[in-house]
């Protein structure tokens, strides 16, 4: 029409030219599907990047979904830089789960689970890119940890840590969680499965079955670190100044690790606000360095 | 209009209650048409009601099913739900628990389940309203009466991911509707706790079956109650208004205006009956309505004025009436009156009971003709006034016409009629009617006729007719009364004798002449003949006494005389008269005054002049006219008549006409002779110097009614020069 061509008076091969490098940019979403075991699925969301640079592996945190809005961010931060990103969604025994967990849930999920579903997408992942940069946030990294720890594979490339938490429950109570195990243990030998109503994470009110819950309890602030330490995958873990889920110190132990440490001052546990943007200058960095276990004091 | 077809109109009283009653009518079907259309608003309304509380109770069920498809929705999305078909060990604590503390399904519902893909319940619940253990086949969302509750199932499948993929299994939801429904809203007109649905119980149905088998009642509605109840107490105090100015109305219409109506009505027909309805209209109070009282005070006005116009018509008609009646000239009645009175006596029967008295002036028509008509019609208002004067204050006078009056005594009383007839022919005597210039005296002749059983209106008129022709006879007393005496002649003054008379003049022929001679006393032989009058009718004869009356009375006495001479020409030819002897012919003085009698007697003189023919007046007839009369005797003496003054002595002023007329014989009336042979010295005396007084005036002198040679003598002595009568022979018939 006349009155258009006059606003926009570029030409039709111009037009055209602008049309396919826009689409060429964009990074295409994949929803990907996979069996577990059985009937169980899980899904996970993935985007193919530019093929010279790792696939990232975004985990999400406890109980949560790749739909978490601090994963949304690194999807699209990390997709926009053109990185191949894969952002699963942990069944947690739920086939297909696509909804966060609430705590009061019936947990029937342990670390052992997560660890094979982790292996599993990476396996996925590394049918189609590499190498890989394991990306947690929260206590998606002690997963991630988990993982590691139990099945180092060399196509893992770096494992990046967002907001890293210490562990299971009682982690200051050792006496309380030794009782605790104890009981879980004698529970986990009834032929019967029985529940178990214990705190989790953030969960006070955690009920889940005696051996789920037990895989948990495993991981202590200590584990945690003594994982890292005596890891040889480069770890670099990006925390907030002020993330209050954290017992004090928690950085500064992590900091003492051979891990890179990044600090956000004033960052929450989700990186929200204006540290968004700090932490993804943190996270870019830590990708771009893929010999850099280093740690910054 | 009629009396019949006034009865067929209404009366107002009686329209006034039936228009009452058709206000009343109409009242009633306006207030029964506008309760019935409250009612059918009201029904309306309500049936209205039940529908909106219909389309409430579709709508509610809608939003129930909308909301329990939601928590369908969610509940098969929901992963734990999903979790809980692939690992059921925890199924009981996620069904009574877990899912109800998600908050995913609302604290109302009776209980929830999970099926496996077969339809069978995961495990069963110990739920007092459990689901079943086997999903319907139908599935969805179904209905079942169980124990008056509604209570619904809803099964919908669970897949592997959203939308669809694997079936998992079915979950399953129980409600109470009635519950169900409470949740969403306040309801305006559906009562929750009468839902019904009529359905055997334990039957499961789907959500049409359930609206068209849901039955419930309707939350009361103060609003449609108050308005209906306003409408209806609004209606009952209109009615009541309206009954009220229906009342009023009716009291209204009857006070102003039927009763004044009435009211009136009857005042009008209470004038009929009143003489005095001045006075009525006094008493009567105003009526309430000025129209009205207008209405009647015009009436009145109009009544009034009617009264007055009739009563000046009445006095106007009785005026005319009176006119009609009474004789313009004296005023007294006049022959219409007299026969209307007759024929109201005639048809009250009093005919029997009445006397008839009829007065006849003598000689009228020759004072009339004597002495002008002026004259005559004072003497006649002097007998009128005389004659009603007389007559007692209720006896009517009437004038038949003429000369001729009548009274008619009401009560049977002939000695009173004959007095009354006396008093008034004595005071006609003794008027005065030489005022008038009348020297001759005037008499009046009366004929009485007494009424009695079986007598007729026309026999009495008649009977008094008689008396009173009777009465003019010379020798009569001048009144009559009807009776044995007078029916000799009677028949005689019949209509047929009358008519005879008539049939004379016009036929002279029909007389029979009779001569009487006339003796010459010198020689004692007959000088000539008089010629007398008769009658003869079917082989009857009528006599001069009978005839003159008649002749007088109906005044054809110059008729009469033509007659006589023609009688007289007729018997010349016929010589039935000796021819050495004349002839005397009797006049009237009208035929003396007649020109056409006095040329006939010249004719007749001419015709035979060797007949001696005399001429008599009589006396009694001659009047004041004497120049004329002069002049037609000195034409007939001229012709060679001898005249003759008959019947002298027994008039009023023999001797003012033989001074006056000249005449050449003087016949002495037979009462003077009868005085020369009965009479006392006097008398006599007076008559021989009468006689001696007319010898020395030169006339001859006549005697008639000589019966006796003493008579005969005497007359000789005293120089008589004829005379006649039976002593010398009878008259002649000449028939």
């Amino acid at each position: 029409m006349p009155m258009r061509y006059r606003f926009f008076p570029m030409s039709g091969p111009l037009f055209v030219a602008c049309l396919l490098a826009l689409l060429g940019g964009m990074a295409h979403a994949q929803r990907v599907t996979l069996r577990i075991e059985g009937p169980l699925t899980a899904s996970a969301e993935y985007i193919a990047g530019q093929r010279d640079k790792p696939a990232v592996l975004i985990l999400h945190g406890f109980l949560q979904t790749n739909e978490f809005p601090t994963v949304r961010q690194l999807i699209r931060h990390l997709a926009d830089a053109g990185y191949t990103v894969l952002a699963p969604t942990l069944s947690l025994n739920i086939t297909n789960r696509k909804q966060s967990l609430p705590c009061e849930a019936i947990h029937t999920h342990g670390m052992p689970d997560a660890a094979r579903e982790i292996g599993l997408w990476v396996d996925w992942l590394k049918k189609r890119r590499g190498p890989i940069v394991l990306l947690g946030h929260s206590f998606g990294t002690v997963q991630l940890l988990t993982y590691h720890e139990a099945h180092p594979d060399p196509a893992i490339q770096k494992l990046i840590g967002i907001s890293l938490v210490e562990g299971g429950p009682y982690k200051s109570d050792s006496a309380r969680r030794d009782r605790l195990v104890r009981e879980l243990r004698r529970q986990a030998e009834q032929p019967k499965p029985t529940l178990a109503n214990h705190p989790v994470s953030f969960c006070k009110n955690y009920r889940s079955t005696a051996r789920g819950l037990l895989s948990y309890l495993e991981w202590t602030p200590e584990r945690v670190l003594e994982s890292i330490n005596t890891s040889r995958l480069p770890m670099a873990f990006i925390m907030g100044s002020g993330d209050e889920r954290l017992d004090q110190g928690w950085i500064q132990r992590l900091q003492t690790t051979s891990a890179k440490t990044h600090v956000i001052q004033g960052a929450s546990h989700f990186m929200d606000g204006q540290h968004e943007f700090d932490m993804l200058d943190s996270l870019l960095s830590e990708l771009n360095d893929k010999n850099g276990p280093a740690t910054t004091k | 209009m009629g009396q019949p077809q006034q009865n067929k109109l209404p009366k107002v009283s009686y329209l006034s209650i039936v228009y009452n009653v058709l206000i009343g009518l109409l009242l009633l079907l306006f207030a029964f048409y506008n309760w019935r259309q409250i009612e059918l608003t009201s029904q309306s309304l309500y049936e209205r009601e039940a529908l909106l509380g219909k389309q409430e109770a579709v709508e509610a069920i809608n939003t129930v099913a909308k909301r329990i498809l939601a928590i369908e929705k969610s509940l098969s999305e929901w992963d734990e739900s999903r979790q809980q078909l692939m690992y059921r060990q925890f199924y009981p604590l996620w069904r009574d628990q877990r899912v109800r503390s998600a908050g995913l399904v609302p604290e109302t519902i009776n209980d929830i389940a999970l099926y496996d893909r077969n339809g069978r319940i995961l495990a069963p619940s110990g739920n007092k309203e459990p689901m079943p253990d086997n999903m319907p086949r139908q599935g969805g969302t179904l209905y079942v009466n169980e124990g008056g509750h509604i209570h619904m199932y809803s099964f919908f499948p669970i897949f592997a991911e959203s939308g669809g993929g694997q079936l998992l299994g079915y979950g399953g939801l129980a409600f109470d509707l009635v519950d169900q429904l409470r949740m969403d809203r306040q309801y305006r007109y559906l009562d929750l706790s009468t839902i019904r649905m009529q359905v055997p119980s334990g039957t499961l149905v789907d959500r049409d079956s359930l609206i068209k088998s849901l039955s419930f009642e309707l939350l009361p509605n103060p609003n449609l109650d108050k308005m209906r109840s306003a409408y209806q107490v609004s209606f009952i105090q209109l009615s009541v208004v309206f009954l009220l100015v229906q009342v009023v109305s009716a009291w209204l219409l009857q006070r102003y205006f039927t009763r004044p109506l009435r009211e009136l009505s009857e005042e009008i027909d209470s004038l009929r009956d009143l003489e005095n309805q001045e006075d009525n209209y006094c008493r009567i109070k105003p009526l309430p309505i000025r129209e009205l009282e207008e209405l009647r005070q015009s009436f009145y006005d109009y009544h009034n004025r009617l009264l007055d116009l009739n009563q000046n018509l009445e006095r106007s008609s009785q005026n005319f009436y009176d006119q009609a009646r009474r004789d313009p000239m004296t005023g007294v009645f006049n022959r219409r009156a007299y026969d209307e009175d007759w024929h109201s006596l005639d048809d009250a029967n009093k005919i029997e009971q009445c006397s008839l008295i009829l007065f006849d002036c003598d000689h009228f028509k020759a004072i009339n003709d004597s002495y002008g008509h002026h004259v005559g019609d004072s003497v006649i208002k002097s007998l009128a006034s005389i004659l009603q004067s007389t007559l007692r204050g209720e006896d009517r006078l009437y004038r038949l016409g003429g000369d001729e009056f009548a009274t008619v005594l009401a009560r049977n009383d002939a000695d009173n009629a004959e007095a009354i007839a006396a008093r008034c022919l004595e005071q006609v005597l003794s008027h005065d009617f030489q005022q008038f210039g009348v020297i001759e005296p005037v008499t009046i002749s009366i004929g009485i006729a007494h009424g009695n059983p079986g007598v007729a209106l026309g026999d009495l008129q008649k009977q008094a007719d008689i008396a009173m022709y009777a009465a003019k006879r010379p020798t009569s007393r001048k009144i009559e009364v009807f009776g044995e005496r007078l029916n000799e002649v009677s028949p005689l003054l019949t209509n047929k004798s009358i008519s005879a008379i008539y049939q004379t003049i016009q036929d002279p022929f029909l007389m029979e002449m009779h001569y009487q001679p006339v003796i010459d006393l010198k020689t004692r032989e007959p000088a000539y003949v008089e010629a007398l009058t008769r009658i003869k009718i079917d082989g009857e004869i009528i006599r001069p006494n009978e005839i003159f009356p008649v002749v007088q009375a109906r005044r054809v006495d110059a008729e009469f005389d033509q007659a006589v001479i023609q009688a007289v020409q007729r018997d010349l030819e016929f010589k039935r008269i000796p021819e050495h002897l004349g002839v005397s012919i009797n006049v009237s003085a009208v035929g003396l005054l007649s020109s056409k009698v006095t040329d006939m007697l010249v004719y007749l003189k001419l015709a035979y002049p060797e007949i001696k023919m005399v001429v008599e007046i009589t006396e009694t007839a001659l009047i004041d006219q004497i120049e004329q009369a002069t002049l037609h005797i000195h034409k007939l003496r001229e012709a060679g008549c001898l005249v003759a003054l008959d019947d002298f002595g027994s008039g009023y002023s023999s001797l003012r006409y033989l001074a006056s007329m000249p005449v050449d014989l003087v016949k002495f009336d037979i009462s003077m002779m009868r005085l020369l042979e009965k009479g006392d010295v006097r008398q006599k005396e007076v008559i021989r110097e009468v006689a001696r007084l007319v010898t020395n005036a030169g006339y001859k002198m006549v005697a008639e009614g000589i019966e006796t040679h003493v008579m005969l003598e005497q007359v000789v002595g005293l120089g008589f020069d004829y005379a006649q009568g039976f002593l010398f022979e009878p008259a002649l018939n000449t028939a």
